[in-house]
């Protein structure tokens, strides 16, 4: 495949030659994609016959991930050219640049790079911000073509350009010469003669004024389709040709402003073109066929120019390796979007890994809560023996350990506890300041992922924050400072440019996975993994002792906690694991039991951790049946269940006949209705309140109540005066709570096990029997005095 | 052990937001994403409740996210392309319609900063009966002091300008003093682990100095009160790091003089010094009902103190470690050294760029021999009363440090001050004596 990029300056003339570029290679036989990068979205038009495409960015805008579907924004025009517009905002506000990054996100994760034999992008050049600088990018381009005039403000351009080629290269050669497109200017092909030496390039093709560009404009086609002109056809014909053949590639020298303007200083640069000159330049041009020497090579006006040594395409030369292009006619990856598959594992390049497991807020174009930074960094601290890099300002990485340490403090102080994970996360931070935002963080990352090698970490895990993702910093290339010791692994979040705080954890558990498990584990059926604990849940560890004294009791132990307190070998082990219990079976947790079964042929319990009895009865007998130890599940169920009935039997006295609100985020309640119901209580209503990162409400229960999905909050007091429940069931005390006899609190993330629902119960009839909610609930008129501002 | 604790620390954008919410009818929008603004929101509410209401409901999601404070406009990937000026304006008519403010604040996140919005003219074009200040950038890892005044340099222009509004400050909890002398305070903060104690103990011991609070700046002060700054006698800074610039634009926007102490107040003598400098400043008396405050907590402490030392010999000669800027570990290191006699092991500064009281600290430690604690990191010490963040604290112990700690900054470990507390201050100075007593090992 050829990946071509064309960068230029502003009204070079970029788009056209791209274009002829394009058609020239399509009627060469390839399977061709031009992808304009431009805000003004008008590279592809002469291939479209004028017609205008919807541009990614507007169609990123308003179309969920789910709902994208490639074809939306992909036009096939002139020999079934595939067309893509990046589009962009208009002048003066947002930012283009990372309008290029989110297009080539998309373009990745629709696989539609690999569906082409030829890729030419068509790009900005006066914008040297690191979104432009997308293209340039070793796994987008393998040759580079630069386009200038010989006007001063673009070789200046083109120089920046190269400046920008180098930064990513370094000594590497991806540049495949200059294109000259002649403006008629006096002195031009001096000043690119001059330019070109200097920066030690060929002028690969001359492109001569002519006015068929303007006619074929006129019929919104291309010159080269137009055929009218048989030399530009041919100049366009031959380009294809070299390319087909194996272009020699450079590597990128630019100079610095001041031998720019040196190199340029004895030709009359101010001059500009006029309309007098013109037409000589024009008739000269068209007369002539002369030859000129340069760089110890030849070249014919119009044609390429390649210094005569360089002239074998079939270059033997070491140095060309993997910059000559290969190219595989006709071919492509014909991978069909899919929204559970990973394009860039089977097509792309390895150093992508763009995701295509979405959390609920970015599938349903919901506000995003939190970012997929903090999440990722929360995440991935849960793996011991790593370090998690944020390549961040402070502030980022500071908000994010906060999320994480605050439990392991309270802990500590509650109750003198020591979580390591929580306490002191290994968490550092690039610290980026004005300085990397302005000229790109890369270098600081670079230094400091080298500085904690030192320490020697299984691994690196290198977390991209906004400001990281805006200037387009491309941490995916650290992941070429792995060494033997430690795996440097880039997590590209960019903040919440990525999605939201489950979208990073999402993003987490793939990368992590991906980067550790060994697949050619076998498994073992007395062992198991624990899936999708909630990292911000302070009942994880007393959950998992819950379920670990069941499990213990049927033969079984955990592997690996996928991800909570995780050793590195754990993970390399994940697959030992005969069976993948769920934590949670919310939508994270479905999601992530998907992702294993279908990457890992993982084999899923797919009943999450049981909160209730019943549900816990159920969980036990279908995990006994599973793992063929039903007997022992039947005994422990039996046991439980005379302690539950003997408990319930107490509280039937003073709860039966009660009636219960219940007004809710948690879109699961079984556990606390079916007790309930079991006390001889009486659901009056359920109204579920439209705030939740889960997927909806569901229960197993014959309900005889209403159920009102997305409650309004307004409808609270009527129904408490219509229904006047004995208990609310709430998340948060409300104001309404003083007009209940009791307000209690459904956790978001209730204990597991025979009890908890037996537990809230008992609690209600103790508070049934004091009749006391307590004199502070009083108070709330003396604050109003004192404090409320 | 880790290194990298010391460079887990708040940034400008922190110090921004939690000077602007130190303002009570104020509001800070953040043009951001809610990941930025979910820690700053919590951390405004803990230390300055000022609504019952925490019913997520009444916050709506689109912009509160369920929380109280810091709306925010919710940027996403979408509007770093396009500009966020489409989501900043429906922010804006909500809140002009829907929430009580005097003055609106528009604080870019880092990264809407880097694509440009005219947050100044979208956001006047919406509010236009109210000032509105607007951040456009926050500081890129710069210090969180760097953060509180800038803060207030975009607001110093109303000092200067609004001098209708001066005379009607209305300053929290000063209210009706008969004092001649009025004073503006900078440099306390929501960011302060005592937040509110500190604010009380100011207050009272201006009001035993008979002095009135004309503005606690930015915390726990209304916009009026900002604006009537000049009203002042004596700008009194408490944290140098924080306060001496703003001290300084203020004697430049409206003649007032500052003062500044050696350090922070903290510790008994210090409180005298800080006390006695003041009055001689606005030529008021000697602080007597302070001396006599004082002298009594001493008395208080003295047998307590005595009694550990006749059984234990502690606290003499016992080992602290410090964890803050240079005004802090100044304040807290002379009130160890000299009241307890005990040696500091490890004094780790925070923001050391910002080098208010340095030389001073230098030279403090250097009277005494002991400078190289100011080598040792924090994390290394095996002293056995350490004062530092939550987090720090939390890191040596997990390390199996056996220490008594203290947190002096936040994040705290977690306990909740149903009675305000502080530091600073005579109240402050019984507390430490009460917290030494109690983290020394017996």
């Amino acid at each position: 495949m050829s990946k071509i990029a064309v960068y230029g300056k502003g009204g070079i003339g970029k788009s056209t030659i791209s274009a002829n570029l394009s058609a020239a290679m399509a009627c060469a036989g390839h399977r061709v994609l031009q992808i304009g990068c431009d805000p003004k979205h008008d590279s592809t038009k002469l291939l479209l016959s004028g017609r205008k495409l919807t541009t990614v960015l507007d169609y990123m805008r308003r179309t969920g991930p789910l709902e994208q579907k490639v074809e939306d924004i992909l036009g096939e025009g002139y020999m079934g050219i595939g067309c893509v517009e990046a589009g962009g905002p208009k002048p003066g506000v947002g930012c283009a640049g990372r309008g290029i990054i989110s297009t080539f996100e998309l373009l990745q994760r629709f696989g539609l790079l690999q569906r082409y034999d030829t890729v030419v992008y068509d790009v900005l050049g006066d914008v040297v911000c690191g979104g432009f600088a997308v293209p340039i990018r070793r796994e987008y381009a393998d040759h580079i073509f630069v386009v200038t005039s010989g006007e001063f403000m673009s070789l200046y351009a083109a120089n920046n350009i190269l400046k920008g080629i180098q930064n990513y290269d370094g000594d590497e050669k991806r540049v495949a010469g200059i294109i000259y497109n002649k403006r008629n200017v006096k002195g031009e092909d001096e000043r690119v003669k001059k330019f070109a030496e200097a920066v030690k390039l060929p002028i690969a093709v001359k492109v001569p004024r002519s006015d068929a560009f303007a006619k074929a404009e006129a019929l919104g086609i291309t010159v080269y389709q137009m055929g009218e002109d048989e030399r530009l056809q041919e100049i366009f014909s031959r380009l294809a040709s070299e390319l087909d053949k194996g272009i020699k590639l450079y590597s990128a020298n630019p100079i610095t402003d001041e031998e720019l303007e040196a190199c340029l200083l004895d030709t009359s640069v101010s001059e500009g073109f006029s309309a007098k000159n013109a037409g000589e330049n024009e008739r000269e041009n068209a007369g002539e066929n002369r030859t000129e020497n340069m760089q110890g090579g030849s070249y014919t006006e119009n044609e390429a120019f390649y210094p005569t040594e360089n002239r074998d395409l079939h270059s033997k030369d070491p140095d060309l390796g993997n910059n000559t292009s290969s190219k595989v006619p006709g071919k492509s990856c014909e991978r069909e979007r899919d929204n559970a598959v990973d394009a860039g594992e089977a097509c792309g390049s390895p150093l992508e890994k763009p995701v295509y497991y979405f959390s609920k807020s970015l599938k349903n174009s919901e506000p995003l809560h939190g970012c997929a930074f903090n999440g990722a960094l929360s995440t991935c601290a849960h793996l011991k023996g790593t370090v998690i890099l944020a390549h961040a300002p402070k502030s980022c990485t500071y908000i994010s350990y906060q999320t994480i340490s605050s439990s392991g403090r309270r802990r500590l102080f509650e109750r003198g506890t020591l979580l390591p994970v929580s306490l002191s996360p290994s968490i550092q931070c690039t610290e980026m300041g004005e300085s990397e935002i302005v000229f790109g963080g890369m270098e600081t990352l670079e230094e400091k992922i080298e500085e904690i090698k030192k320490s020697r970490p299984k691994a690196i895990v290198v977390v991209s924050s906004c400001p990281a993702g805006i200037i387009g910093d491309d941490i995916n290339q650290t992941e070429m400072l792995s060494d033997n010791e430690t795996k440097v692994i880039p997590l590209r979040t960019d903040g919440n440019m990525a999605g939201d705080y489950l979208q990073g954890m999402l993003m987490a558990y793939i990368t992590l996975a991906k980067a550790f498990i060994d697949k050619s584990v076998k498994p073992d059926m007395s062992v198991v993994n624990v899936l999708a604990e909630k990292i911000i849940d302070t009942n994880s560890e007393s959950n998992l002792k819950t379920i670990s004294g069941y499990i213990g009791r049927i033969g079984l132990r955990v592997n690996c906690r996928f991800l909570y307190n995780t050793d590195v070998d754990a993970l390399v082990n994940f697959k030992k694991a005969g069976l993948n219990l769920l934590a949670f079976g919310d939508y994270t947790g479905k999601m992530l039991g998907d992702y294993f079964e279908k990457e890992y042929g993982a084999e899923i319990f797919r009943k999450p951790f049981p909160v209730g009895f019943d549900n816990t009865a159920k969980w036990l007998r279908a995990l006994g049946q599973r793992v063929g130890k039903s007997e022992e599940a039947e005994e422990i169920i039996k046991s439980e269940q005379e302690a539950y009935n003997s408990r319930i039997a107490k509280l039937r006295p003073v709860l039966n006949g009660k009636k219960v609100l219940v007004i809710t985020y948690n879109h699961e309640l079984d556990w606390i209705l079916k007790t309930a119901i079991d006390a001889g209580m009486e659901i009056v209503k359920i109204g579920i309140l439209s705030f939740s990162q889960d997927e909806g409400f569901r229960s197993e229960l014959d309900l005889n109540c209403p159920v009102e999905l997305e409650y309004e909050k307004e409808k609270r007091t009527e129904d408490v005066e219509r229904y006047k429940p004995d208990v609310l069931l709430t998340n948060y005390a409300s104001s309404i709570a003083d007009k209940v006899r009791i307000s209690d609190i459904i956790p978001m993330c209730p204990e597991v096990g025979f009890e908890s629902g037996v537990k809230t119960v008992e609690r209600w009839a103790q508070l049934m029997k004091l009749n006391r909610k307590g004199d502070w609930t009083g108070d709330a008129e003396i604050f109003n005095k004192y404090y409320a501002r | 052990m880790q290194k990298y604790l010391t460079s887990i620390t708040p940034d400008s954008l922190s110090g921004l937001i939690f000077a602007l919410e130190g303002i009570y009818d104020g509001v800070v929008l953040l043009n951001g994403p809610s990941g930025c603004k979910f820690y700053h929101s919590s951390l405004s509410d803990g230390q300055m409740i000022r609504s019952l209401d925490f019913d997520p409901l009444n916050y709506p999601e689109k912009w509160y996210f369920g929380q109280p404070h810091v709306p925010c406009t919710s940027i996403d990937n979408g509007d770093y392309v396009y500009g966020s000026e489409e989501k900043l304006r429906e922010t804006l008519r909500f809140l002009r319609e829907n929430v009580k403010f005097n003055v609106l604040f528009v604080v870019n996140s880092p990264g809407a900063a880097l694509i440009g919005d005219d947050l100044r003219g979208i956001a006047r074009s919406e509010i236009k009966d109210r000032p509105v200040i607007v951040y456009e950038s926050p500081g890129f890892s710069e210090n969180m002091p760097k953060g509180y005044v800038r803060a207030f340099e975009a607001a110093a222009e109303y000092v200067s300008r609004d001098e209708s509004i001066s005379g009607q400050g209305n300053s929290a909890d000063c209210g009706g003093s008969d004092a001649s002398k009025k004073v503006n305070i900078i440099g306390a903060g929501l960011w302060r682990r005592n937040f509110q104690g500190d604010v009380e103990e100011l207050h009272r011991l201006c009001k035993m100095m008979d002095i009135e609070v004309n503005c606690m700046l930015m915390a726990g002060c209304f916009w009026q009160d900002i604006c009537s700054l000049s009203d002042a006698d004596l700008n009194i800074v408490i944290a140098p790091e924080f306060g001496e610039e703003i001290a300084k634009k203020l004697k430049t926007l409206t003649g007032t003089g500052y003062y500044i102490c050696d350090s922070q107040p903290i510790g008994f003598k210090a409180t005298e010094q800080w006390a006695r400098e003041i009055c001689e400043i606005l030529d008021l008396p000697e602080p007597y009902k302070i001396i006599e405050e004082s002298q009594r907590l001493r008395a208080r402490c003295y047998p307590l103190i005595s009694r550990l030392n006749s059984l234990t010999g502690m606290p003499t000669g016992r080992h602290f470690a410090v964890e803050g800027r240079y005004s802090e570990a100044l304040g807290y290191s002379k009130f160890l050294l000299k009241y307890f006699g005990m040696t500091p092991d490890s004094i780790s500064i925070l923001d050391a760029d910002m080098e208010n009281c340095k030389e001073e600290l230098e030279n403090f430690l250097r009277l005494y021999g002991v400078e190289d604690s100011l080598k040792k990191p924090i994390l290394d010490t095996d002293a056995e009363i350490v004062l530092a963040s939550g987090n720090t604290i939390g890191g040596l112990k997990l390390k199996g440090a056996d220490f008594g700690g203290i947190d002096i900054s936040l994040p705290s470990l977690g306990y909740i001050d149903v009675i305000p507390k502080t530091h600073l201050g005579l109240s402050g100075a019984v507390l430490l004596v009460e917290l030494v007593l109690n983290g020394l090992k017996f």
